[in-house]
């Protein structure tokens, strides 16, 4: 597979480019759709192709095909410096500064144990219909649904400094959920099999079962909830709704290219300017976040990123302060490290490689404390469970969150439902007002398979994690007129 | 691909024994891609690639494969074999529905001969030109400037087929000075160099009359929202309300809702000059002109063809396209007609909020300005906003021509004077 590889490199090499490297992605997926006590679709797919990126008297160039031949190798790298040459009509002053990394040759494998391409359909079937039967069987449920979705990425890399690489990753994805009517009103409740990095031994009938009857009642509880009330209140996350806001308010703000600019058009910027690396305090003493593309079935962690880089482990946020940012061989230099994050990946073999979220997480707390005893330490305030609404400036800064599921905590203890909560705030306010979170006994990861980002967009796939979290005198805010 | 091939291809893929109904869609696409910022190509892109979905049907069940290599013929057969066994293994599903079968004219609606004709170094100059205007106001240009060459064809066994080549062309710009940002775009199915040169012109004349923004304590207030603004608003209505079932079964912010929406008319139509399209939808139903809104009434909302079936009504597949009336009113004159009120070039990542009231939440962005007594007099901090499309649609006062825009579907979009717009918070 590496001798096609290979002969772009070196092709591109001996027509002057300063850098190039070629990737090629077999990507298979199935998704199986069910609507009620039927799947509604089971969609197979399969999709290679190869993609060449050179580097070019300073000028970025790319080109990719799904037919895999020496021929069309030859016309592919002839197509990218071609677009190469169109780019340098407007050429960056100060150049590409490329940080140096080690050729290496290695090969990477995600910890899958049971195959879900090999799983016969009637089990995928069984699983989701099941769960969906229980949901129907409460009869303020008008629609269950769910679906399992799969996918498989084998990636084979080669550069001009002599990268052999290939990877081999499987990653799986599930949820259910439940709409119910009444009251007039309508309301949906959800749970999400967090999304890994591995196979389909990762799920289980039971564990549907019981989630959907859970599900149900909670859709229906939804319907006669009260409204929430508006005001500044203490709340508590759990790690599913976090992970979210760890993902838009954190994740995002520090990827170093949106800080320098490349995502002006688009995705936004970033309030993170440079001068706060090491100094900011971005949060709380109880606030430290790690990205980690080396961990255990997290769905950034693929053996190396589509710029050749290892995964790697570092700190975003220290007690409280920022330390650094995500980054690539692009864009290293800008705040002068002489080596890449390993954080730059491409979402298809057509597609260019961006720096994109790492694994990242909330470390949880290091005294033992429970989620009842965190929530026994407010008076009046709200519990937000799951990921519902979530919207976020393009400096990262004013946000507002829902939850998918909302309720009200009274003299430290969960009382009822509320309807249409949201909290809104500012990134660093937010992280600031973190007292506590529980500690590692408690702690949960979420994957997040729709993260989507670049010009065309490209969407990406990561893992977040925390346990539950507490945050101070939060403004809440309702999606709906009272 | 040109339409005789799509039917010698589908056709051929037709020919391979099968046992029920298949279905083939193919969709190509031809994109160079140049993204551009601080004045400097950052990234330059051709996507070609093709993907060939096979759908099979037996009875009552049903199932699709996709794949990528068309030149493969051994692939496509193992394919065709593989989407039959998997279908085998279905569930029966009541709401499988056969295939249309209907052999459809190609209009072409959205082909442009002169977009067929950019190349590479076409867009390298243009997007060179761009940066150049930037560099030489002094301020930051980020854009993208993408021309994409499309087809889509699709067959089936029952007789079935369609085809039509499309374009597509989108340029947005963001211009970033030391204290704002402005922002323009040109969509359509073609573009020339003027566009380019005049959405760049715009979007600095919006970032120089953006620089200091001062604060808008955040309230209800009168808001004129051009046309990219109103656009990824109604895109996300018609996602979250717009479908019959669901209004049908109690499950959508028209379920029980008989109140007039305003006065503006709302549809779908693949033909529309403002912003033409695909006239057949993935499994090749003939789109035309559909309303969904008649001067703010309700009408029959999107009816999948089971749907349509089982009550007795006509099937209004989901559209490649939506267009929303206006009073032909300029912006200028809407501005003039103003006492007290926010101007908002931008929304940005809107989200819902409520989906019973079609409550949603955004940001403004890249040029918010304050009206006064008629006049822009200064540009103010972005806001949060949360606000009910349908309280939205009722207090609208005037509106402007709609305008091509859409970043996911095709759209025109008026500007539209609105009363009492919800703002919440403050952003930077």
């Amino acid at each position: 597979m590496f001798d096609l590889l290979k002969l772009a490199c070196d092709k591109a090499a001996k027509a002057g480019c300063q850098f190039a490297d070629a990737r090629y992605l077999s990507i298979q997926r199935q998704r199986v759709i069910s609507r009620d006590l039927a799947l509604s679709n089971c969609n197979d797919s399969e999709d290679r192709g190869f993609g060449v990126r050179v580097l070019y008297r300073g000028a970025w160039g790319f080109a990719s095909s799904p037919t895999y031949s020496a021929a069309e190798v030859e016309r592919v790298v002839e197509l990218a410096l071609r677009i190469a040459r169109a780019s340098a009509m407007a050429l960056r002053q100060r150049g590409v500064e490329w940080a140096p990394e080690a050729p290496l040759k290695l090969s990477f494998a995600s910890s899958c144990k049971l195959d879900p391409f090999a799983v016969p359909l009637e089990d995928k079937a069984d699983l989701l219909i099941a769960a969906n039967e229980v949901m129907l069987g409460n009869k303020a449920v008008m629609r269950a649904q769910g679906f399992l979705s799969f996918k498989r990425v084998q990636r084979w890399y080669a550069n001009t400094e002599g990268a052999e690489l290939h990877s081999d990753v499987t990653s799986s994805e599930s949820v259910i959920w439940a709409i119910a009517v009444g009251n007039g009103d309508f309301q949906e409740r959800n749970w999400k099999a967090p999304a890994t990095t591995q196979g389909f031994e990762s799920y289980s009938k039971a564990e549907f079962v019981d989630q959907a009857e859970r599900v149900a009642a909670e859709a229906e509880e939804k319907l006669s909830a009260k409204l929430a009330p508006e005001g500044y209140f203490d709340i508590v996350t759990d790690s599913e709704n976090l992970s979210l806001t760890i993902h838009e308010s954190v994740g995002h703000a520090t990827e170093l290219d949106r800080v320098m600019g490349y995502e002006v058009s688009m995705a936004g910027s970033s309030f993170v300017s440079r001068d706060k690396m090491g100094e900011f305090q971005y949060g709380s003493r109880e606030v430290n976040l790690v990205a980690d593309n080396t961990l255990e079935n997290g769905l950034a962690t693929q053996g190396f990123d589509d710029d050749g880089v290892p995964g790697q482990r570092w700190e975003i946020v220290r007690d409280g302060i920022f330390q650094s940012y995500s980054t690539g061989r692009e864009f290293a230099h800008y705040i002068d490290e002489e080596r890449s994050r390993g954080s730059c990946r491409a979402d298809h073999w057509s597609s260019i490689p961006i720096v994109r979220i790492p694994n990242l997480f909330l470390m949880p707390g290091k005294a033992s404390l429970s989620p009842d005893e965190l929530i026994g330490d407010v008076k009046h305030g709200l519990y937000f469970e799951g990921m519902d609404s979530f919207s976020i400036d393009q400096w990262r800064l004013n946000f507002q969150f829902g939850g998918n599921a909302v309720w009200e905590i009274k003299n430290g203890k969960k009382a009822g439902m509320l309807k249409a909560a949201l909290y809104q705030s500012r990134t660093p306010t937010f992280w600031n007002a973190c007292d506590a979170t529980c500690d590692g006994s408690h702690w949960q990861a979420h994957g997040i398979t729709n993260c989507g980002k670049g010009d065309p967009m490209q969407v990406a796939q990561m893992t977040h994690g925390a346990a539950p979290t507490r945050f101070r005198n939060i403004r809440i805010c309702r999606g709906r007129d009272a | 691909m040109k339409r005789q091939q799509a039917q010698d291809l589908i056709a051929s893929i037709l020919e391979i024994p099968h046992d029920g109904e298949l279905q083939v869609l193919i969709d190509g696409v031809e994109r160079l891609g140049t993204r551009f910022n601080d004045c400097a190509v950052s990234q330059n892109a051709l996507k070609q690639q093709a993907t060939l979905t096979l759908s099979a049907r037996l009875e009552q069940k049903k199932t699709s494969i996709t794949i990528n290599a068309l030149d493969d013929p051994d692939l496509i057969r193992r394919s065709v074999a593989r989407v039959f066994e998997t279908c085998r293994h279905m569930p029966d599903d009541e709401e499988v529905m056969p295939a249309i079968g209907k052999v459809l004219a190609s209009h072409e609606y959205a082909y442009s001969a002169e977009s067929e004709a950019i190349d590479i170094e076409t867009v390298g100059a243009w997007a060179a030109q761009a940066c150049e205007a930037g560099a030489a106001a002094g301020i930051d240009l980020a854009g993208l400037l993408a021309i994409g060459k499309m087809f889509t064809a699709c067959g089936d066994s029952a007789g079935g087929f369609a085809h039509e080549r499309h374009h597509r062309c989108d340029y947005h710009v963001t211009a970033t000075g030391n204290h704002g940002s402005g922002w323009a775009e040109h969509q359509g199915v073609s573009i020339a160099q003027n566009d380019v040169i005049a959405a760049t012109a715009r979007a600095i004349d919006k970032c120089a009359k953006a620089q200091n923004p001062e604060i808008f304590q955040p309230r209800p207030t009168t808001v004129i929202l051009e046309p990219q603004a109103v656009g990824d608003l109604m895109a996300m209505a018609l996602f979250y309300g717009f479908d019959q079932r669901a209004r049908d079964e109690g499950r959508s912010p028209f379920s029980d809702y008989d109140q007039t929406l305003g006065r503006l008319s709302f549809y779908s139509d693949p033909a529309d000059p403002a912003f033409p399209t695909v006239s057949f939808s993935n499994d090749g139903q003939p789109l035309t002109r559909s309303t969904w809104l008649d001067q703010g009434r309700l009408q029959q909302l999107m009816t999948s063809r089971y749907w349509a079936r089982k009550n007795s009504i006509a099937a209004k597949p989901t559209p490649n396209n939506i267009i929303l009336t206006g009073d032909g009113i300029p912006v200028e004159q809407l501005i003039a007609d103003t006492e007290d009120g926010i101007l908002v070039t931008r929304f940005w990542y809107i989200r819902s909020t409520d989906a019973r009231t079609l409550g949603f939440t955004g940001m403004t962005r890249d040029g918010t300005y304050r009206i006064e007594n008629g006049e822009v007099t200064h540009p103010v901090v972005d806001m949060r906003w949360n606000e009910s499309v349908l309280r939205l649609l009722q207090n609208v006062t005037a509106s402007g021509q709609p305008v091509a825009t859409g970043e996911f579907i095709e759209m025109a979009m008026p500007a539209l004077k609105v009363e009492n717009f919800h703002f919440t918070s403050l952003s930077n």
